[in-house]
């Protein structure tokens, strides 16, 4: 019973990131746009958490700064992929590369050290507000894409954007708009990791979820509620490992830590087949 | 073809010039003084120089296995991947096999390309069997590698003097030769260049090489064209990671001696900067792998007396990547401005 | 006074003037036809008017909304009717789409318009002439007081044309000023009052549709007379293709060309994709080589499935003829280059010279190109779809010339086409396609225009 509440408890920590990821990532491809970035959206919003936090000592201001540089480093893969009509894949690799390499060098400027931050002030046990706040943005997100013009206009743009300019709305605006708040959302995921469910900011620290949550889109068929359930299916499997560690003899550790990454690798496998993306997504208008 | 997009690798050249510049001026240094430190690290002598051409084969070998799938138009970021696999395979080999030394060298290279081209070729039949996104695949087969590795080489596989989680050394007489003596750098660059002239070759004037590129280029008219989309997609991810692995190998056989799970600082990522900075030509990736190799290692002389972070450099690579990306469409609009 | 007027407007496009110095006015309950061949600057103009595109010079003055009806659907195949049809200006309730009041909407105004349809039903289902409502009444939706329907009847039947233009007129007598952007010139004829022909992007002529024939104005889009195509010359018949699946039984001989008749969506690329290998089909189907290639196809969509628009002329030509051109694992290039000099010569290709990029060649010459590959191996068969669409009058009449001297070589030619004209003009056989069955075959001393538009509409 013990183990059960705690892997539970634990699924849904580990589960709460990926979560915020792939929240962002629906968005960005209901509007046509692949986010390969959330990786280095999610580094962005975990690094500036942790050091708002540790210059003001108010992790609350830290959580809103990862979601500004997420947002801003969502900006930059909006205005690249729409203005400039950069290869969004490109582009995506692109800022990934940008926010490790950032909060890398920030590191020794900020810290004086490589690798990790020094301790900072975490949100501690007022973790499970942004928890239970993930699971009530996915709610909102499904209400607000199925129901409101916003939605549909998005979700229109993503399918053909040409539509959307017939209709008389500026597609690349919609688009720029979606791309942010993924952005914005996926560096909310990240705070969770540097100052909630850590009180750190170390170097890799994303480890992929970034790619989790793409993997969780397409496995949620996107939906923000299907996305959430299957991110919550990817935290379960980071969970298990540290749950089971040591009680499988067989199993060494290091292989456990491959678990979520062979989940997501079989999620993929077996879904992508049988579900359709929106017609535009990842084509520039 | 406007002057921006002829001179690409230039732009970028300048633009690592001036963002270096400016990280240095942040950290408090002088860009002259940083930037001699940099080159006097990469280039100042015979040492220098040989560390710098094992930075560029280290990049090399999966630079040229990202061009190839690049080309297809798979996005393989499992580069990386691929080189640790390819390199644990060579490694394991090496450290436990009885046999002549040029044989055994040429079975570590081989298994190298087996076991990258194996990692690679999952995400492969991935993408062709199931059209599995192979970005996701790529990366997520990134990390079951690296914990692959680590289970094993502290297990089963680790030597018996090991202090880290690494295998036994290999005997001397199972290293590659070395170029330039007293110099790490071995023979794996030679093999490195002739991979890229093969592959020029096979862009060039094959009928693989020709599918290839129309796959990537235009699918749709690929397919209608008698080119079979799905053995193209496993092939080309399988030869990709084949030669990713093999650069995996060559780092064991000729470098390092012995399989470590620190083997690569990420060259498999770096090598997609290389890659499109040498615009997807193989000749072309071969200067740009030289001059990523000067960054690395003349990073590594910076970071000590420019106080400029070795990390910082993939802050520049990502940029470099954007903006060599942006430049196509602004050198279309200054061709468009110019024709009206 | 003039619901819109264009007045002196220039437009260019890198190295092409794509509108030069035009004058063109609407007036309330006109239905105006612009007429000429592809690249006269129809598009161009009527994108201009609708504020799609901006002049270089010139004045648009327009009293009212201007409404665009796209020749290719601006669409969104997975969301239903009425989402399409309000999108940007949905009925609100609170901060959520009133879905209850947007269904009564559309139903009003189909109402209005004598047009039938089902507010909730997913576009993606409906055929295509029911589509085209979908995007009229989006446009209608806006009250426009000035309509632009470019090339609005190319996926419609004779029948549903006949309707179509019921509505458009009654449009006009209520008001409207409307602009038909055709090539048809019958249309232009029976429906039209006023008539505009453009000819490399000027205005050569606006006169009242009831002072002129259609032939004048072929005249006056082509500048000249027009192009003449090659003779057939009587051949001796042997069995090429055979198909015979559940739906669809048919034969094309050698030394014929079979025309497929139909509109849009009926199964016609079904049916091409089965010939060519691209969806597996039920039942039998066999080409008899007769020591030829057995295929050579022309595809619909000549930019996404028959070129590589970043490649030259002589990469191009190689495409879908590896195996022609294989030497071991190499490919013979200067075959190739050989072969695309042929090419340009039979076809007369305007391009600088054979290493030029195809993407920076009029669609006319990159579709000169396709045909000439698909025909240069004599394959025993040629599977042309579409193969004049979106070309000029001279291109168009050198592509027929082409597949008519293959069928005089002994070819069997497949020729499937929404127009019906192009069919009549250069078929031996023409069979109806309805709904993935062949509803009915013609022999050409039997051709019968009404017998056979009766056959597209599903009315026989």
């Amino acid at each position: 019973m013990e183990i059960l509440s705690a892997l539970i408890v634990l699924t849904l920590i580990k589960a709460t990131p990926i979560i915020y990821a792939a929240l962002g990532g629906v968005i960005s491809e209901r509007s046509g746009v692949i986010n390969i970035g959330l990786e280095g959206m999610m580094a962005a919003g975990a690094f500036t958490a942790a050091i708002v936090s540790y210059a003001t000592n108010a992790p609350l201001l830290g959580v809103l700064a990862g979601i500004v540089a997420g947002g801003l480093a969502g900006l930059v893969l909006a205005i690249a992929a729409t203005r400039f009509k950069v290869d969004q894949i490109v582009a995506g690799t692109g800022i990934n590369l940008i926010c490790a390499g950032g909060a890398a060098y920030g590191l020794v400027l900020v810290f004086n050290q490589p690798g990790a931050s020094k301790q900072v002030n975490a949100l501690g046990p007022n973790y499970w507000v942004l928890v239970v706040l993930a699971f009530a943005l996915a709610i909102a997100l499904q209400w607000l894409l199925s129901r409101t013009p916003w939605g549909l206009r998005v979700r229109a743009c993503g399918e053909n954007p040409r539509s959307v300019a017939a209709a008389g709305l500026d597609p690349l605006a919609l688009r720029t708009f979606a791309v942010t708040l993924s952005g914005a959302l996926a560096g909310l995921g990240g705070a969770f990791l540097s100052i909630g469910e850590l009180n750190l900011y170390s170097d890799g620290m994303t480890a992929g979820r970034g790619f989790i949550a793409l993997a969780a889109v397409i496995f949620g068929r996107w939906n923000p509620l299907g996305a959430t359930a299957a991110s919550v299916v990817f935290g379960l499997f980071e969970a298990l490992q540290y749950v089971l560690q040591g009680k499988i003899s067989w199993l060494p550790a290091d292989a456990m830590q491959a678990l979520p990454y062979i989940a997501a690798l079989i999620a993929l496998a077996g879904v992508t087949g049988r579900v359709r993306a929106p017609a535009s997504d990842g084509v520039p208008y | 073809m406007s002057v921006l997009h002829r001179f690409g690798g230039i732009v970028a050249v300048l633009l690592v010039i001036v963002l270096m510049s400016l990280a240095m001026v942040v950290a408090g240094t002088s860009p002259i003084d940083g930037f001699s430190a940099l080159l006097t690290g990469a280039l100042g002598g015979s040492n220098q120089l040989g560390e710098t051409l094992v930075a560029t084969t280290a990049l090399l070998f999966p630079a040229l296995g990202i061009c190839l799938a690049f080309r297809a138009g798979l996005f393989n970021i499992g580069a990386e991947g691929q080189l640790i696999v390819g390199a644990l395979l060579a490694g394991a080999a090496g450290a436990q096999m009885h046999v002549a030394a040029p044989l055994a060298i040429a079975i570590m290279l081989l298994l190298g390309a087996i076991g990258g081209g194996v990692w690679g070729g999952i995400a492969g039949w991935m993408k062709a069997r199931f059209n599995a996104n192979e970005i996701i695949s790529t990366l997520m087969l990134n990390f079951v590698a690296a914990s692959v590795a680590l289970t094993l080489v502290s297990g089963p596989l680790r030597g018996p003097l090991a202090t880290g989680a690494e295998t036994a050394w290999l005997p001397p007489q199972y290293w590659l030769p070395t170029l330039i003596p007293h110099t790490r750098l071995s023979a794996a660059l030679v093999l490195a260049l002739a991979i890229a002239a093969v592959l020029t070759w096979v862009f060039r004037a094959t009928v693989f090489g020709y599918e290839l590129n129309a796959a990537g280029e235009a699918p749709e008219a690929a397919k209608r064209n008698g080119i079979n989309i799905a053995r193209l997609t496993w092939l080309s991810l399988t030869l990709s990671g084949a030669i990713a692995g093999l650069g995996g190998a060559s780092i064991v056989t000729g470098e390092l001696h012995r399989f470590n799970t620190q083997l690569s600082p990420g060259y498999g990522f770096t090598a997609i900067a290389v890659a499109l900075v040498g615009d997807l030509q193989p000749l072309w990736i071969c200067v740009a792998a030289f001059g990523f190799g000067i960054l690395e290692s003349g990073g590594l002389a910076m970071q000590a007396s420019a106080q400029v972070p070795k990390d910082a450099i993939h802050l520049i690579e990502g940029l470099i990547i954007l903006v060599l990306a942006a430049r196509r469409y602004v050198a279309t609009r200054i061709e468009k401005g110019q024709a009206a | 006074m003039p619901a819109l007027e264009l007045r002196s407007i220039r437009k260019t496009f890198p190295g092409v003037v794509a509108v030069d110095d035009a004058d063109l006015v609407l007036y309330p309950g006109e239905i105006h036809a612009l007429v000429g061949e592809n690249g006269a600057g129809k598009s161009t103009l009527s994108a201009i008017a609708f504020a799609e595109l901006k002049p270089d010079s010139g004045t648009v003055i327009a009293h009212g909304t201007v409404g665009l009806v796209h020749q290719h659907f601006e669409l969104v195949g997975r969301l239903r009717v009425w989402e399409n049809v309000l999108l940007g200006r949905e009925p609100r309730r609170g901060w959520t789409i009133d879905a209850h009041a947007a269904r009564k909407r559309v139903r009003d105004i189909a109402e209005r318009n004598g047009l039938r349809i089902d507010p909730d039903a997913v576009v993606e289902t409906l055929p295509i002439g029911v589509q085209q409502r979908v995007e009229l009444l989006r446009e209608l939706d806006r009250e426009p007081s000035v309509l632009l329907l470019d090339e609005p009847t190319a996926a419609l039947a004779p029948s549903e044309i006949e309707s179509f233009f019921q509505t458009v007129k009654a449009l006009a007598a209520c008001g409207t000023a409307i602009m038909i952007v055709t090539h048809k010139l019958q249309e232009v004829m029976a429906y039209s009052s006023t008539v505009t022909v453009m000819r490399h992007g000027r205005i050569t002529a606006t006169m009242p549709t009831a002072s002129t024939t259609a032939e004048a104005i072929a005249q006056a889009m082509v500048g000249g007379e027009i192009p003449k195509v090659a003779a057939r010359e009587e051949r001796p018949l042997a069995p090429c293709l055979s198909i015979r699946t559940g739906d669809i039984s048919l034969d094309v001989r050698s030394g014929e060309i079979v025309g497929i008749a139909g509109v849009e969506g009926n199964g016609q690329t079904t049916l091409a994709d089965s010939i060519t290998g691209m969806i597996p089909y039920d039942g039998t189907l066999s080409i008899e080589r007769n020591g030829r290639p057995p295929l050579g196809v022309i595809p619909q969509d000549r930019q996404a499935e028959a070129l590589v628009l970043a490649w030259s002329i002589v990469d191009n030509v190689m495409l879908g003829r590896q195996q022609v051109l294989r030497r071991g694992a190499l490919l013979d290039r200067e075959r190739a280059r050989t072969d695309a000099q042929t090419i340009a010569q039979r076809f007369d290709v305007r391009a600088a010279n054979l290493d030029v990029a195809v993407k920076t060649l009029s669609g006319g010459n990159q579709q000169k190109i396709v045909v000439g590959r698909a025909l240069i191996d004599e394959p025993a068969l040629v599977l042309a779809y579409n193969p004049t669409r979106g070309i000029d009058v001279g291109a168009a009449a050198l592509v027929q010339s082409r597949l008519i001297e293959a069928r005089n070589r002994g070819a069997a030619v497949l020729l499937i086409s929404f127009e019906l004209d192009e069919l009549l003009a250069v078929a031996d056989r023409i069979a109806v396609m309805y709904r993935g069955r062949i509803t009915g075959e013609f022999e050409r001393i039997a051709f019968d225009r009404g017998a056979i538009g009766r056959l597209m509409a599903g009315l026989a």
